[in-house]
């Protein structure tokens, strides 16, 4: 899923503050799961604004809301209407999620309320860590099921570098090293000599190198 | 000519059998020409080539192939080094051509430092290639004349190639399976990670030589003096992937204050009488970065000198 | 609790105005000594950075 964490409440005050009517607008899909960017975190934030602005002796009115998803239509669509009472409008939706909100609405000023940060994984509640970059072109079935594009700090194809340091990245002794991560499990898996292989220079094509991204199904369209 | 895949003097000093010398001298943090000049000047004539670092440490400094460039007017031959961390392939192969094109025939592929070592954590990596893919594409440019495209290149560069290895690092297991695939995709010679636990090295070499990859490459055993106490400390315990035993700190702590630089230069004279015997091992890599005024003497008290004069 | 005492900290608003308790309805001395002192919690800290913005505001009008 896509995590993401809500800007500090100073940055976000010093986005908002000129204007008079802000819709703080929650998506429920993966922010809301990582408790940054659901409706309730909406009611949340706008409360926290109110407050803020009552001190502020600013003339300021605050509502909250929030949808399934920015990221489709169908779901916008039932926004409509609290979008149009707005000034402006503070997303808390992944950077995919604001952008459509505001290619919905292009004469409303849009807000990112939060910095999207990785794809990742919900390793405990309350923590995620990074597990894809989106090259493209996974590698995955070489590599033991272990990402080395995403989880060795200089993805390394043919890795572990001279820094690994007990298991740990050069980096931080937090951070593990992925090659050694991927070498335990091919071992373990009898697959070992796999890490043996040479992978060639990668094609960067498929990765967001090569360009802005697009996909479509011939199959789905209407 | 034919024989030789550089006909660089390192590669003429290892083919001939000789065991050979190898030193290093870091570019400077801005443009002084004159402080580079006067550290290669203590280098000259004891060393068969240099290796210049790459934005080592991930900290900004005059470019390896400029100062490989300096060290080459001044009569020495440099080992260039270049890192994936700040170029990608298109950079990499241009570099390659450029600095060949210059005079230069030794070059080694390395990683790099991560840039948060740095002294600019903020900057993006590149790391299109790793250091193995690097080694790949000098070697393909050499040996097939053609860059990664496939497009042939009219006057290939004919380097020879050099990589690291840390035979240190945990774990001990992928080490030697590292050394052979470096070899396996073109290293033709290898500096190692600076050693200060011989039994370990001693281990590394065993296995080395099992496999038979000596044969293959050219291994130098990296050597660095420790100059002091301090110095001694940290490199055990913050440098990643450095191996210093207890009973090496514990023996400069016993020469004394103001004797532990020497004792640091006798422990790395009996290292190299060691290395000179041992089977596998080419030559000597001596890393002395900031004593460079130092190396002469070292080289000496080693039987290092004269360096052999190939044609 | 600990969470949105920071939260408030943001606001300038002090950390001490909230505060959670858990009792059942059957406590009822324990509910009025709640009470009681929070109440004197609040007087010691006076009106919050809220309640005067809106008596500036309503000055002004």
């Amino acid at each position: 899923m896509i995590v993401g964490k809500q800007k500090s409440f100073e940055e976000i005050w010093d986005m908002v503050r000129g204007y008079k009517k802000v819709l703080v607008f929650g998506c429920n899909t993966c922010v809301a799961i990582c408790h940054e960017g659901g409706s309730k975190e909406a009611e949340i934030l706008g409360s926290l604004l109110r407050m803020k602005a009552k001190q502020a002796n600013g003339d300021m009115e605050i509502d909250t809301g929030g949808i399934e998803r920015q990221c489709e239509h169908e779901y916008l669509d039932q926004a409509t209407e609290a979008v149009e009472g707005a000034d402006v409008i503070l997303s808390l939706a992944c950077g995919a999620g604001v952008q459509f909100l505001g290619e919905k609405f292009p004469h409303k000023t849009v807000l990112p309320g939060l910095n999207t940060t990785f794809i990742g994984v919900v390793d405990a509640p309350g923590e995620f860590s990074e597990r894809c970059q989106m090259c493209g072109d996974c590698i995955l079935h070489l590599t033991g099921g272990i990402c080395p594009i995403t989880r060795c700090s200089k993805s390394l194809m043919n890795g572990p570098c001279g820094g690994s340091n007990n298991g740990s990245c050069e980096i931080n002794p937090d951070v593990p090293c992925a090659w050694h991560m991927i070498h335990e499990r091919l071992e373990a898996q009898g697959r070992g000599h796999l890490i043996d292989i040479f992978i060639p220079p990668k094609n960067w094509i498929t990765s967001r190198a090569g360009g802005p991204r697009k996909q479509k199904r011939e199959d789905l369209a209407t | 000519m034919s024989e030789y895949k550089s006909g660089s003097n390192l590669e003429k000093v290892l083919k001939s059998g000789h065991f050979a010398f190898t030193g290093e001298c870091g570019p400077p943090e801005g443009a002084d020409v004159e402080h580079l000049k006067e550290k290669a000047a203590h280098l000259k004539g004891c060393v068969d080539a240099v290796n210049v670092t790459d934005n080592q440490t991930a900290v900004a400094r005059m470019s390896s192939w400029a100062a490989s460039l300096i060290l080459l007017q001044e009569g020495l031959e440099p080992n260039f080094q270049m890192v994936c961390r700040d170029r990608n392939r298109l950079a990499m192969q241009s570099d390659i051509l450029g600095v060949y094109s210059h005079g230069v025939r030794n070059m080694l592929c390395l990683s790099g430092d991560h840039q948060r070592f740095g002294d600019h954590p903020e900057a993006k990596n590149v790391f299109d290639l790793d250091s193995m893919q690097l080694i790949y594409t000098v070697k393909t440019m050499r040996d097939e004349g053609k860059f990664l495209s496939g497009k042939e290149i009219k006057v290939h560069p004919k380097f020879f190639i050099g990589a690291a290895c840390n035979p240190f690092a945990e774990p001990f297991a992928l080490r030697v399976r590292r050394l052979a695939k470096k070899i396996a995709v073109g290293a033709d010679f290898i500096q190692t990670q600076c050693i200060y636990n011989m039994d370990k090295f001693r281990e590394f070499m065993k296995q080395v030589v099992d496999l038979g990859l000596h044969e293959k490459c050219y291994i130098l055993a990296g050597i660095t003096p420790m100059k002091s106490l301090g110095m001694a400390r940290y490199m055990a315990s913050k440098v990643p992937g450095m191996d210093v035993p207890d009973s090496l700190i514990e023996r400069l702590k016993g020469a004394g204050k103001g004797k532990v630089a020497e004792e640091g230069i006798r422990l790395a004279l009996e290292q190299i009488e060691e290395l000179k015997e041992m089977k596998g091992v080419s030559g000597i890599h001596l890393m002395a970065i900031e004593w460079e005024h130092r190396v002469p003497e070292i080289a000496e008290r080693a039987g290092m000198l004269p360096r052999p004069q190939l044609s | 609790m600990q969470h949105l005492k920071t939260l408030l900290i943001e606001v300038d608003i002090d950390p001490d105005r909230l505060e959670m308790y858990n009792l059942s309805a059957a406590m009822g001395p324990k509910w009025a000594e709640i009470c009681t002192e929070f109440t004197e919690r609040i007087k010691k800290l006076g009106p919050s950075p809220i309640w005067w913005a809106d008596r500036d505001r309503k000055t002004k009008e």
